[in-house]
């Protein structure tokens, strides 16, 4: 059993130690935000970030990953709150969605360093492949997200999930049936 | 006979919900949709609740191109909704949602043998082999020539029945109601569409559904790229927190996971395995082995993918796939191979003597790349098979994994998923048999994921092609007279279709890899331009290597070949590239104008004096017909530096007829580009002796985020219908990019990718 800390909780991995974090986070976890695309280090569609580094959890082995901790993107903020979150919400730097949660894990690691990155600072830290062409993009998504991350400009993009229907009828007067005249 | 409306709609009753007629069917496909409590459908389309969430069932699948978006953001406008409580999910199977244009289009490849039957997609034979095969593909950039309109018909037949239902309680005529953001309104009172749910639903629409009178549209706000999305995505937020699921990501009790060897690409038998070795693999639960394939299921699919190295499978396999190999057949076929006719224009090349000039392409086989290997999870469980999957193709995907497990069809649950990119990789379902025929073997749920080096050995990359393209231009100024293109290529669509209509393994359906014509695979041959005379001429091969559908498809290598080809005629005579194409424009204004737009876009210099600035053009659609046509300029910046071609810059000018969703649009256009960039740079798969030399990602050269071009497009303010966005781009960026390395050293590249020829 190998333990280490997973979004902030300890867990003990009863996997054969070898396994490549990825692996484990997906099928023993069932932390499944973590994609899979080459198992070889190309895509960083896998990044995770451990004790502060973004890593390509393919290329981590679980007994290398003890003691230590890991957020994946389901522990990166629990409401989609996240400045990188929102910021890629509000440019629309998303096509199929695959690439993600390795950019979004990338990016945060950089904005945690380095809370007001350069352009060549931000396309060092984001070698991630995405085939649906949202490059264009992102250097405007990290650099929005860092000024929110400073404080200096706010963005709603993405709603939290789980709303109530009651705070969606006081929101939305379509779904509020006791909308009458 | 003539079937009533009415007589549909009371059959349909049924079923529990209330079928809207939003069209008239030769058959009834009943209401597909399965309403939750408090919770009623109207018709095929729709569902709206009591707490006022209209969820949009969506027939297409979502790959990344925002189609999951578009069909609802067009019946929220249709409807009067409020984008906010709309949401979405992906339709079943169902015969009630055919893709009538694709099925007309497909008509060869369903109906080899007589296809004129049916290829207007108001075609009553077309519209029954699609109703009754649940033909809902997503393909070709059909989805809204398919789908808006049925959409705003069901979204203005459930508005009507809503409109009904207060019209009632307030004593009023209901045509006299409005319907606004998920309101219906009449003078001063107002009931919300939640409010009205339920007593809506038990009103019998009119006939026909009261349309508004346009259809929506947005057009972009000049010099503003970045104005305020009206309908932002609906499938991002899910996206941006790991919550949004992918074939790979489902996750049921019990459930096990499965990797996977294909052999050497060719006709592969599985010959041997060291199960010894095998059994002590960690982790290992089963071995399930089929001629072509061997699958080894444990408790993570890493697990499962050491058991495959450590039973080190041993195959036999007959013509293995060789990249030399390759180029000698098409060469032999180039050269001496009897061609068929696709096209012919004017006289053709008839009593023209010897063209004025001949210029030779070649492509190579170039794989899709999509982030996401094949992925899909299966459950057979009292004598019925569910499936996750993503799929282009569900009714054809569902079809085969049932025959593969002994089921009808009608016992295999399809739960469609979005694909984690696709570029028409998806229209294949290899893996859907895998997992059916794992699953019924193992007797527990398992989930099946390719590695990456599996996508690239089973592949199905695009056809490798060779092209001698000739023209006869006039003496005095240059200007092409006559064109004939010879292109030697496997019969790429009819392999396609025998695979997915035919049910053919990949080696039976390179049968016909060899038997021309195959007109699907010269969709634009006849080239945007007005030239007189025009001869496309096929000559069908059998490379000895499988191929696919391809993002762009027939558009990606003929805009590549015309392109460049046309750029050399201009230089030949030394006339300015986009002057020399405005000239055979005259007939395609919208085209010119694109042009012109793009060049000012770009600063166009004429690309002459090693500036690094190339142009290109292309048009999908016929203007003469009924459908929608996109079309588009590209002014590329580029040069070939250390480590291959430099793409600097991309300025686009796109028409689209009209738009529904300019955020999307934007979207697709630029990602279409930077597609188009990779397969100039990269995207090469090579064989030798049945394996790929490119073992991943890594080997393709792809554009990452340094090496990006800037990209700068503009989308025109256009009409007609709606064209899709998705391909336009990705087929014009690498003749661009060629003919800017022209214009940047004198390096004319005649082959993709172009590092291929070694810079």
């Amino acid at each position: 059993m190998t333990a280490l800390t997973v979004n902030g909780r300890p867990v003990r991995f009863d996997v054969d130690p070898q396994t490549p974090l990825l692996w484990a986070l997906r099928d023993a976890a069932n932390l499944t935000g973590t994609k899979y695309g080459c198992g070889v280090g190309d895509c960083h569609a896998c990044t995770v970030i451990v004790d502060g580094e973004a890593l390509r959890s393919c290329l981590v082995t679980v007994a290398e990953s003890e003691g230590r901790h890991v957020v994946t993107i389901e522990g990166l903020s629990r409401d989609r709150s996240h400045p990188v979150q929102q910021a890629l919400v509000a440019e629309q730097a998303i096509q199929c969605g695959f690439c993600t949660p390795g950019i979004a894990m990338a990016a945060a690691a950089l904005l945690a360093r380095n809370p007001d990155p350069g352009v060549d600072e931000i396309k060092a830290a984001l070698p991630n492949l995405c085939r649906c062409g949202v490059y264009p993009r992102l250097v405007r998504a990290v650099q929005l997200a860092a000024r929110v991350a400073r404080r200096e400009e706010t963005i709603s993009a993405a709603p939290a999930p789980g709303i109530s229907a009651e705070d969606a009828a006081r929101e939305v007067p379509a779904m509020n049936p006791g909308n009458k005249p | 006979m003539q079937i009533s409306r009415r007589g549909l709609l009371a059959g349909a009753a049924v079923g529990g919900g209330l079928l809207v007629a939003w069209s008239l069917w030769p058959r009834d496909y009943g209401v597909p949709l399965t309403p939750g409590r408090g919770e009623w459908a109207f018709g095929a389309w729709l569902k709206l609740g009591r707490d006022g969430v209209l969820t949009v069932a969506v027939p297409q699948l979502e790959m990344g191109q925002g189609i999951s978006t578009l069909l609802p953001q067009v019946v929220a406008a249709e409807m009067g909704a409020d984008w906010r409580q709309v949401a979405v999910e992906p339709a079943p199977v169902s015969g009630a949602y055919p893709n009538l244009p694709l099925a007309a289009k497909w008509a060869p490849l369903w109906m080899p043998l007589a296809s004129g039957l049916a290829d207007r997609p108001d075609d009553l034979v077309a519209r029954r082999w699609a109703g009754e095969k649940g033909f809902m593909a997503t393909a070709d950039g059909t989805s809204l020539a398919a789908y808006e309109r049925p959409a705003r018909e069901a979204a203005a037949a459930a508005r009507a029945m809503l409109c009904m239902a207060a019209g009632q309680r307030w004593g009023v005529d209901y045509e006299q109601c409005e319907a606004q953001g998920g309101l219906v309104m009449h003078g001063s009172k107002q009931l919300a569409f939640a409010a009205l749910a339920e007593e809506a639903a038990r009103f019998d629409p009119p006939d026909p559904p009261p349309l508004r009178s346009n259809p929506y549209q947005e057009t972009a706000t000049v010099g503003n790229p970045s104005q305020p999305v009206a309908y932002p995505r609906l499938d991002l937020p899910a996206k941006v927190d790991g919550s949004f699921l992918f074939g790979g990501d489902v996750r049921l009790p019990g459930m096990l996971y499965a990797a996977i060897r294909h052999g050497p690409a060719g006709d592969t038998e599985l010959a041997g395995y060291d199960i010894r070795a095998g059994a002590r693999a960690l982790g290992l639960k089963q071995v399930v082995k089929a001629r072509g394939w061997i699958a080894a299921v444990a408790d993570t699919w890493w697990a499962a993918e050491r058991a495959l190295d450590a039973l080190a499978p041993r195959w036999r396999t007959e013509g293995r796939a060789d990249s030399g190999t390759i180029d000698r057949q098409l060469e032999e076929a180039l050269t001496k191979g009897e061609a068929r006719r696709i096209l012919t224009r004017g006289d053709g090349d008839s009593n023209l003597g010897a063209p004025t000039v001949t210029y030779r392409y070649d492509l190579a086989p170039a794989t899709h790349a999509m982030i996401e290997t094949a992925s899909a999870t299966a459950r057979m469980a009292d004598g019925r098979l569910e499936l996750w999957l993503a799929s282009q193709a569900p009714a054809q995907a569902r079809e085969a994994a049932a025959k593969a497990v002994g089921l009808s069809p009608n016992d295999v649950v399809l739960y469609p998923l979005a694909a984690g990119g696709s570029f028409d990789r998806r229209l294949e379902h290899d893996h859907a048999i895998e997992a059916a025929v794992i699953a019924a073997e193992v007797g527990a749920p398992v989930q099946l994921v390719w590695s990456r080096w599996q996508e690239m050995i089973a592949g199905r990359p695009r056809a490798p092609l060779a092209c001698l393209a000739s023209a006869w231009t006039a003496r005095e100024d240059g200007t092409p007279q006559a064109l004939r293109l010879r292109v030697a290529m496997p019969a790429t669509t009819k392999e396609f279709g025998a695979r997915l209509f035919g049910n053919k393994t990949a080696v039976a359906a390179r049968e016909v890899a060899a038997t021309g014509p195959d007109p699907l695979a010269f969709e634009g041959a006849g080239t945007p331009y007005g030239i007189p005379a025009l001869a496309i001429d096929h000559v069908a091969v059998d490379v000895g290597l499988s191929s696919g559908r391809f993002r762009g498809n027939s558009h990606g290598y003929l805009a590549f070949i015309v392109e460049s080809f046309m750029d050399e005629l201009a230089g030949r005579v030394g006339r300015e590239p986009l002057s020399f194409r405005m000239a055979l424009l005259g007939h395609d204004p919208r085209l010119a104008e694109c042009l012109q737009r793009a060049a000012r876009l770009a600063e166009w210099d004429g690309g002459a004096g090693q500036s690094g600035q190339g142009i290109a053009c292309w048009r999908i659609g016929d203007p003469e017909g009924e459908g929608p046509v996109a079309r588009i300029a590209c002014v590329a910046t580029a040069r070939a530096g250390e480590g291959g071609v430099r793409v600097g810059k991309l300025s686009a000018a796109v028409d689209l007829g009209r738009v529904v969703n300019l955020g999307i649009a934007r979207q697709q256009i630029e990602g279409g580009l930077i597609f188009g960039t990779s397969l100039a740079t990269g995207s090469a798969v090579t064989f030798a002796d049945g394996l790929p030399a490119e073992a991943g990602l890594g080997a393709l050269a792809l554009p990452r985020l340094d090496d990006c071009p800037e990209v700068v497009v503009e989308v025109m303010r256009g009409d007609g219908p709606p064209a899709d966005p998705g391909e336009i781009g990705a087929v014009v960026a690498a003749p661009a990019i060629a003919n800017a390395l022209n214009s940047a050293a004198g390096l004319r590249l005649r082959r993709l990718p172009l590092l291929s020829e070694g810079i």
